[in-house]
């Protein structure tokens, strides 16, 4: 079962008998054949309509949800959102650079990300810090752990490169000072906090990050 | 913060829209179980502009624009991108500028650009419903060789530009 036609057919068969796609991390290999075929599964039954029965569960879950000006992604969860939040919890990230949540959800829980802490992280060189210019923000990748730097005199400091409210990538905008999510209207400064007031979203969470007495700037990141 | 319930009105404007992203997200993703737990996942995020009463125009663009992220966290999870990878992969699984509602013949006008064979296998397999077995019997192939041509073909309908 391990030749690639075989394992992409047992995909399609489970779509043609309309299940959930399961998949796992090999089928990467295929991802472009695994989304064509989940596209002409799709196109099998025309134009799709929600089932009622969900159409009804999505009318009571609009009007009973939790008040906030965001739905966090610990929220999410909370609602039982089960896999489709863990998608956007894990999302870039991926599920074991996970920041760790604070216990319960409060005000605090938008105000100050929590730290990313890779499970079994190890300190990875990114750069040195002649390499970094005060003002300016720098893309690093410490393995799975992406973060912008930010210099400050001899001290760094580290933010997430993940927008905290969806799973996306943030730009510098050396113009605007800011980092820009490339997915919806959101901006951050590089301390990380939202610049919006209307809708203040969670901080980015900080990324852990030292200077070497050789000048070399290391990020806590995964092998 | 004290907020007032949605409006009944509200609701059915949301709902209204919800279906549209229920329908961009069901062609991706394939299957209903999936595609429901992503549009709802959409509509727990959209709640706050929901709320505002907001135009249905801006709604719509603020949806699908949370759609397409969480379809990109859903792929991304599903099967463990990294995100140089995811970036590529959100180019393959949603347009830059979704359609509001999907064009039918989108898959027809894939299959079309592909060779007879390929056409063929996919047509059978995914339009008619035949099992591999009956495909072979079509085609006058063996179903080892049916399963090679529907992978290739899959991969060349990926790279089939839509317009």
């Amino acid at each position: 079962m391990n030749k690639p036609e075989n394992r992409v057919d047992k995909i399609v068969a489970d779509l043609l008998r309309g299940r959930r796609l399961r998949l796992r991390g090999g089928d990467a290999e295929e991802k472009a054949a695994i989304t064509a075929a989940a596209r002409l599964a799709a196109a099998r039954q025309g134009p799709p309509r929600m089932n009622p029965a969900f159409r009804k569960r999505l009318e009571s879950a609009l009007e009973s949800a939790p008040n906030g000006p965001w739905l966090t992604r610990r929220a999410a969860l909370v609602a039982g959102l089960g896999l489709a939040a863990g998608a956007v919890t894990g999302g870039l990230v991926g599920r074991a650079l996970e920041p760790a949540h604070p216990a319960t959800l409060g005000p605090a829980a938008r105000v100050g990300g929590a730290v990313v802490n890779p499970r079994n992280g190890r300190w990875i060189d990114v750069a040195a810090i002649s390499d970094l210019v005060e003002g300016q923000g720098k893309r690093v990748a410490a393995g799975g752990v992406g973060a912008y730097l930010f210099r400050r005199g001899d001290s760094v400091r580290a933010v997430s490169s993940i927008c905290s409210d969806l799973p996306c990538e943030l730009s510098w905008s050396g113009s605007g000072g800011v980092l820009n999510c490339s997915c919806h209207p959101a901006s951050f400064t590089p301390e990380g906090k939202s610049t919006n007031e209307k809708y203040p979203l969670p901080a980015l969470n900080p990324v852990q990050v030292r200077v070497t007495a050789a000048g070399r700037v290391e990020v806590l990141g995964t092998a | 913060m004290l907020q007032l319930p949605m409006a009944p009105r509200a609701t059915d404007i949301a709902l209204n829209e919800l279906e549209l992203v229920y329908a961009f997200i069901y062609a991706r993703v394939g299957n209903r179980a999936d595609a429901e737990d992503l549009t709802q996942l959409v509509a727990m995020k959209a709640i706050p502009r929901l709320r505002e009463g907001a135009p249905a125009s801006a709604i719509r663009g603020y949806l699908f624009a949370t759609a397409r992220s969480v379809l990109g966290g859903f792929w991304s999870t599903r099967l463990g991108l990294s995100e140089a990878e995811l970036h590529e992969d959100l180019a393959l699984a949603v347009p830059q500028e979704p359609p509001s509602e999907e064009r039918a013949d989108t898959v027809q006008r894939i299959l079309a650009q592909l060779s007879d064979n390929y056409r063929r296998v996919l047509e059978l397999r995914f339009l008619h419903g035949y099992s591999l077995k009956e495909v072979a019997a079509e085609m006058n192939s063996t179903v080892g060789a049916v399963k090679v041509m529907q992978l290739r073909a899959l991969r060349a309908a990926a790279k089939v530009k839509e317009t």
